[in-house]
Order: structure tokens, then sequence, then C-alpha cells
């Protein structure tokens, strides 16, 4: 990094492509504008970035996309404030910015040879998905792996297309749920809540990482199933999100205690996330 | 290197440096109101106040353009700011408080990602700091390990004498340069006295006990008792000479503007507030507690340095009694 650049100085992409996830969850595409952007551009998967749309500000994501898919990459949001209503405001083709990537990332090359067992629910699959991705995509290099995901009711469901293929293949176990109440009658999946369906689910804790993404209630009644299936705090991984403006441990505002989640996370083990105070 | 300055050549400093070009930043008041800003005459100088606001703004302004867009079509352009708008600069008669918070914010500013924002003005910035000769019931500079003859932050430093004109220390290369590129103004000796410093009545506290305390103690219902009170106005952080939480913001419409960063401060409750509508410190005496673990231990855990500097503003300005200086007390001894 140059030591006289301006720092909060994004680089234009372009909608190379919009999905709509649910009724209000949208995913990205986007690619850098300037070429040598595009090819110098590097992340690893668990890092975000700042998006910015001009005239409204800017706005925290995981990259949802995977870093072994290069050329592009992706984010997917809900429009549920300022910055994400103008977000999906955007159409094809437009311009809007990033900077990044900022923070940590999962620590992957400690995974190889591992089984992976990934628990998502709702909107927090992208900072796995991205994970996913980039496992698929070296395939050969984890064990088995199981992914438990759910959401309130089938059409909250994010990455449907991929769901599809991920049930596909006879090298993932994939175990789809929605809460009870949340299916339709051709619902093919689970009926129950992430932590029941996680337990009946039983992957084996032997030579294997849990990879942990939902909303907080989620996360507190995943956590003592994760135990009980044997998963040390150590081999148990998720990302905090907190209200984030710089993302380069400056702004001061996402600290967790004396955590920054912007420099020190945004992927922490359960046993860092235990020894932190609840602010978060 | 000591030297010696008359009130009359300290005055004619400022007016060279001003002809030179340079921007010649010092107490001097507005309306009413003391503050650290540009001088276009020496006269306007006024060093009897400690300013309402710290001296911090020289290098980290309220609010100020970090980038701006037009779009054209369905194209952006983005414009970096012009670093030639960072001019060289002398800050004069800043208060050890304020001069030493300086050091302590290089830190954050610096570390990992370089802010040149604020790194740029620094570089650009000599920094003459002034030994208190009063105080009052707030000030606690003595309470953070500091004095009213502290020179850390200062490149040249000048100790008020009796009669008037000041003893010169300098600090560092910068304060040396100043000195010597106006050599015709300074004399060796004088038979005048310093003037007798500022007395701060309040005893150092055990900034180790205080942390360590901390360290413990994020859950205890201490927080609830002496933040109840607090209305998350937040003057206390734009007053403060160390606080450095800034929001980053797009003012203008959608075709053209800026982007900006400004101040901002852990009090406000929309701080922390998540899109979701959850926030992490849903109640003021949480953004309190942050505000004191801020200053006194993650600072120090990550900078190993105290986020103040004893100054006495948010004592001073808080609208319902807050007392900084009387919290930490009150923990160094628990």
């Amino acid at each position: 990094m140059c030591e006289n650049e301006n720092i909060y100085l994004p680089n234009l992409v372009t909608i190379a492509d919009i999905i709509d996830e649910t009724d209000d969850v949208r995913t990205f595409r986007l690619i850098f504008q300037d070429e040598a952007v595009r090819d110098s551009f590097s992340f690893r998967a668990g890092q975000f970035a700042e998006y910015s749309v001009f005239g409204a500000g800017e706005v925290t994501f995981c990259i949802a996309s995977a870093p072994t898919r290069a050329g592009y990459i992706e984010c997917t949001f809900r429009g549920v404030g300022r910055v994400t209503e103008s977000l999906r405001n955007l159409e094809l083709g437009d311009t809007m910015a990033v900077r990044g990537p900022y923070g940590n990332s999962f620590p992957i090359e400690e995974f190889y040879g591992k089984n992976l067992v990934f628990v998502a629910g709702g909107i927090a699959l992208p900072p796995l998905r991205t994970l996913i991705c980039n496992c698929l995509d070296q395939r050969d290099k984890f064990g088995d792996i199981t992914i438990v995901y759910g959401a309130r009711t089938e059409a909250d469901l994010v990455y449907k297309r991929e769901l599809a293929e991920w049930q596909e293949r006879s090298d993932i176990r994939l175990v789809k749920t929605v809460d009870p109440g949340g299916e339709s009658s051709t619902w093919s999946g689970k009926v129950g809540f992430v932590p029941t369906i996680l337990e009946e689910t039983a992957p084996s804790a032997e030579n294997s990482i849990a990879l942990l993404c939902g909303p907080p209630i989620m996360i507190k009644y995943t956590l003592p199933v994760l135990e009980r299936l044997g998963f040390s705090d150590d081999h148990v991984y998720t990302t905090l999100e907190n209200r984030m403006k710089c993302g380069l441990g400056k702004c001061g505002r996402c600290n967790v205690g004396n955590v920054y989640v912007c420099k020190d996370g945004p992927v922490f083990t359960a046993r860092q996330v235990k020894a932190m105070p609840l602010e978060y | 290197m000591q030297n010696f300055i008359s009130e009359q050549n300290l005055n004619v400093l400022l007016e060279q440096l001003i002809k030179s070009g340079k921007r010649v930043v010092a107490p001097r008041v507005n309306s009413g109101t003391p503050l650290y800003e540009p001088l276009s005459a020496s006269g306007e100088m006024d060093l009897k106040e400690l300013p309402r606001r710290s001296a911090k703004e020289a290098f980290f302004p309220v609010c100020e353009d970090i980038l701006s867009y037009e779009k054209v079509g369905l194209n952006v352009k983005l414009s970096d700011v012009d670093p030639a708008r960072f001019p060289e600069t002398v800050l004069v008669g800043v208060r050890p408080c304020d001069a030493a918070a300086i050091p302590v914010l290089d830190a954050v500013f610096s570390w990992d990602y370089k802010d040149q924002f604020y790194l740029e003005r620094r570089r650009k910035t000599t920094i003459v700091g002034l030994a208190c000769t009063s105080s009052d019931d707030a000030c606690f500079c003595s309470g953070v390990g500091l004095s009213p003859s502290t020179t850390k932050g200062s490149d040249l430093f000048l100790t008020p004498l009796e009669g008037g004109g000041y003893v010169c220390e300098t600090y560092s290369q910068k304060g040396e340069d100043l000195v010597s590129n106006y050599k015709e103004l300074f004399v060796d000796t004088t038979s005048a006295k310093p003037l007798p410093l500022a007395e701060v009545r309040t005893e150092t506290f055990d900034l180790k006990k205080v942390k360590a305390w901390l360290d413990n103690n994020f859950e205890n219902s201490y927080w609830d008792g002496i933040a109840i009170s607090c209305v998350g106005c937040g003057a206390c952080a734009f007053v403060c000479p160390a606080c450095h939480c800034f929001d980053i913001v797009d003012e203008g419409a959608e075709k053209k503007g800026q982007r900006r960063k400004s101040w901002d401060a852990c009090g406000f409750w929309k701080f922390t507030h998540h899109a979701s509508g959850h926030n992490p410190r849903d109640l003021q005496p949480k953004r309190y507690r942050n505000r004191i673990m801020h200053k006194f231990k993650y600072y120090d855990d990550k900078f190993s340095q105290t986020l103040c500097t004893g100054c006495g503003r948010c004592i001073r300005v808080c609208p319902v009694g807050i007392d900084i200086a009387t919290i930490v007390e009150e923990i160094s001894h628990k």
C-alpha cells in the first residue's frame, strides 16, 4: 500500500448482475472498472468491504463470493437501512464503489484435511457462502462437508440456485430446514429450528471444524448443541457484525470491549467470542 | 536548547510567519469564545483563557472532505482531495494538556492504515506549547500524570516570565528549526524569573489500579450509578483533546457531492445502532462505560497510552455535571 494514499478512497465498480434472493434480499455482482484493480484485487474468505452508494454513503458487508472465483466480487444485502435502501434503487450497469478488503479471514489452510460443518440461519449465509464456495473449488483438500441451513420460511432461504446445486452433489450433505409453519406443501427439507436440526443431523466432531453464522438467538442456542456434539470452542468459528464506518481501526465504534471487529475480526472462534463482553 | 523571547518579539515572529505564507493557529477570541483558530495578525492571539475546544482540530477538523464525486451518465468521477490544502502550520500557545494529546492521537491515526488527512497536517505543523500559569476547579492534568509544564507534544515550549516574555525550550528538530530561522528574535539570557505555574490540586491517580479494575468490571452496577444522568449530548467528546471517533457521511445530491469525515461521539445512541434495530450499547450507561473504558483501558491495551490529558473540558461543559476526574479517582480507590 502506498504510504500517501487516501485510505478512504474507494474503487469504482459496475453492477454486472442483480439477483433477487428473496423479496427483500438482493445480491449484486460487481466488477472493478479499473483494469489494474480488477487484476490485483484479492481477498480471503471472511473479509469484508465498505460499499458506496454516492449521495447515500457507505455500508459494510462481507464479500459473499469466493476468492477462488476471480474477476468479480459479490455482496448480498437486505434493504433495511438508508444506504441499503439506496443500494436497492441501483440498476444493472450502474456505478457504485468498494473499498477493502478489510479484516481477518477464516484460517482456511488450517482446515485442510478436516471435515467441515457449516451452520447458518437466514440472511447470515453470505459470510459462510464465500468459504463454502472456496472449499468446493478446492474440494479435494477437505473431508466431509455438511451444511445445515435454515430460515423462517422457504421464501427466506437465500442462494436458492446454489442450494439446488449443493443438494445435487454427492460430496456435500446439505440439510435445509424452515421454522415450523414456514414450509409449503411441496417442501422437501426439514421443519424445525436450526439448533434442533443440527442436533438431529449429528455431524461427527472428530477431525471437524464447525462454522456458524446466524442471528444472535440462533448462535445462542446452537453453541450448546455443538458442545454436546463434541466440538471444542477452538474448533467453532463465527463472524461478528457491528456497525462500522472506517473499517480500518480508527473510527472507534465496532469494538466489543477492547476487540475491534474491523481489525481483530470479523472471524472469531467460539472461545474468543465467549471471552468477550456482551457488546455485539 | 534554551532561549528567551520577549512578548514583542513573539508578535514579530508570528507576523513574519504569517507573512511567509504559513498558517499560524493560536488561541483567539471569536465572538466571545476562545478557540484555536488561524490568525490574520499577531494581535489577535489571546493567551489568557484555555480555548473552549482543544487543539486537535488543527490536525483532525470537526468536518472535512475526504473525496468528491460527480455522476456523468452511468459513470462516476471520483476526485481525491488536493494535498496542497494542508498548509505549513505553526500552532502557537498550545496548553500542555492539548499538546500532550497529540502524540496520543498519532498512535491511532498512524497504526496499520495511515490516515494522511491527519498525518500530513501533523507533518506540516510545528507545535509551540505554553506552560499554564492559571487553572480552575475542573483542571486535573496532574491526575493523569501530566502537569502545567508538561512538554509532551511540543516542538518548542514557552514558559511565561514575570514582566512578559518567555523562556523557550526546544524539544524537536522542528522546534530547533523555528528558533534558528528567526534567531535574531531570541536572546540567550534574561534576568526575569518564570511566572509561578498553575496549581492543580488533584493528586495523581493510580492509573494502573484504574485499569486493573476496568479489566474486571465491564459488568458492574457502578456504571448505572455514574451515568444514569447522562443525556447523550456528546459535548464531552467534542471538546476532548483525545476523543477521535468519527463518522463518514455523504453530503450532496446523488449527482454531485462530497464524502466527509466528521467528529462523532460514543455517547450518541446511533453510534453503534445496527440497521436491524439491534444496538449493542442500547442504554446510556453502556455508552458512558465505553467512554471510560476507551480512555483508560482499551487505548492502553492497544497503544499503551491513556486517552485523557486532564484538560477538564468535559467537566466544564457537561450539562448534568458528570465529573470524569471524580469517577477515575473513585475507580482508583476501588
